[in-house]
């Protein structure tokens, strides 16, 4: 019965913490995933950035081999996974890495993605795209060229005043890092899910073995041992953690052992008083046979 | 002395009533746990919406909307069944937590969150469904207990 009262009491706990805690991890998690992918793309961006502004010199003076140069130096970082840079036709005219070494099917997908977002008719050309699900582990950006004034009356070259994109960069970093941080943040939740779990769902089986359950075992054996005969003061001592209950039982045993003792007394008294008439009629009955057989004679029967 | 064979066919009948209904705790879960096996699938198996519903319905709420708001219900959920276990109260809404929690699904679908967060709705759901389950498994245990103490007296009776 208290094996059971403990489960009906530990069940509903253990199930309510470990769901929330572990519901409250899995959601903090998602939550600084989001945050972390937002500080990627805040740092990619700015790279991007950064690598616009050093070639627009090169770009505005046609230098085509300071631009390779510069692309394949922000290429040799050890965080960037890729940079290109694609012309108003959608096709690479600078990567920072050697396009045979790059994977195949990442090619082919960059260059269709590419071609359809410079479509004339594309409405999405001017924007700014980030694409962070990549299957090849990057997280990339890509940002438009715009055509300028200064573009489009350049001397040594220049572009029609009607175009109003160039082309534009893609630059992608590298995953792993974010990844490694991820898979680190992870096990650390676990261990710390786990033992706020154990402390929690320990702490209050502990409290409530101490303060509930084992109260109440010593009561039922109190009980136990009572209706088996025992009086009130061969009682163990009292746990005053039940408070009003415990003294209300031993009030009601110490009630059953007067009555008990009351009940003794008297059956004591009528037995004395059993024994007390007994004899009387015994010598009322011894007078009246006296008495008989002086009225009879001596050697007479007087029942006869 | 009347005849108590009717009252006890009554009572015997009761007894398998509230044994059925002390098991609609697990139909609750079975159902909620083929609503994430749905979902995981991200409802593959239902027709995609034509752009014009789509677009009468408009955009999803943002994914971080979401999570708050299932946080909020999740926190409430478990205080709600906590106090109806503490209060013997009849169980009541498990029809209605899977209702919300298809809801949470939904709204994950429609604005690409729920890849990122489906264990987070899986985990909760659980987690209240498995309380409310075993509430509903406790009350109709005990309401079955005094039926069968009613069915015993009766049986005595039957036996003078």
């Amino acid at each position: 019965m208290f094996n059971h009262l403990i489960v009906r009491a530990i069940v509903p706990i253990t199930i309510a913490v470990t769901g929330f805690v572990v519901f409250g991890c899995l959601l903090l998690y998602s939550f600084i995933k989001a945050d972390m992918i937002d500080e990627a793309v805040l740092h990619v961006d700015s790279l991007a950035e950064t690598v616009v502004k050093s070639t627009r010199y090169a770009m505005l003076e046609g230098d085509r081999e300071s631009l390779a140069n510069i692309v394949d130096n922000v290429g040799t970082l050890v965080e960037v996974g890729q940079i290109r840079i694609y012309d108003e036709a959608g096709e690479v005219r600078f990567s920072g890495f050697d396009q045979a070494a790059e994977t195949i099917t990442t090619t082919i997908e960059i260059d269709a993605w590419s071609k359809q977002i410079m479509q004339a008719d594309s409405p999405q050309r001017t924007d700014t795209h980030h694409n962070v699900t990549n299957t090849d582990g990057l997280i990339a950006v890509s940002i438009p060229i715009l055509n300028e004034i200064s573009c489009s009356t350049a001397a040594c070259h220049f572009h029609a005043e009607e175009e109003p994109l160039l082309g534009f960069l893609s630059i992608g970093i590298s995953r792993e890092p974010l990844e490694k941080t991820l898979a680190l943040l992870r096990s650390r939740m676990i261990i710390f899910s786990l033992m706020v779990l154990f402390l929690t769902i320990g702490g209050v089986a502990a409290l409530l073995q101490m303060n509930l359950f084992l109260p109440i075992q010593h009561l039922a054996w109190c009980a136990e041992q009572a209706a088996g005969g025992v009086p009130v003061k061969d009682l163990p001592k009292a746990d005053r953690k039940l408070g009003q209950l415990e003294k209300d039982f031993r009030l009601l045993i110490q009630q059953r052992d007067q009555a008990w003792q009351e009940q003794k007394s008297v059956d004591i008294l009528l037995r004395k008083a059993d024994h007390g008439s007994d004899r009387n009629s015994r010598n009322r009955n011894r007078d009246a046979g006296h008495q008989a057989a002086a009225t009879t004679g001596s050697g007479q029967n007087p029942q006869a | 002395m009347p005849d108590i064979k009717p009252l006890r066919l009554q009572v015997q009948a009761r007894i398998r009533k509230l044994e059925l209904l002390s098991s609609s705790g697990l139909w609750i879960l079975a159902l909620f746990t083929a609503l994430s096996i749905g979902a995981y699938r991200k409802f593959a198996f239902l027709p995609t919406l034509n752009d014009a519903i789509r677009s009468l319905l408009g955009s999803g709420p943002p994914v971080n909307f979401i999570n708050w708001a299932l946080v909020l219900y999740a926190f409430s959920a478990i205080i709600m069944v906590l106090t109806q276990m503490t209060g013997s109260k009849r169980p009541r809404g498990a029809l209605s937590h899977f209702g919300y929690l298809s809801v949470f699904y939904t709204f994950y679908h429609f604005s690409d969150g729920l890849t990122e967060n489906f264990w987070a709705v899986f985990t909760i759901g659980m987690t209240i469904l498995s309380l409310q389950s075993y509430h509903v498994w406790n009350y109709y245990k005990e309401k079955v207990r005094e039926e069968e103490e009613i069915l015993a007296e009766l049986n005595k009776l039957a036996e003078e």
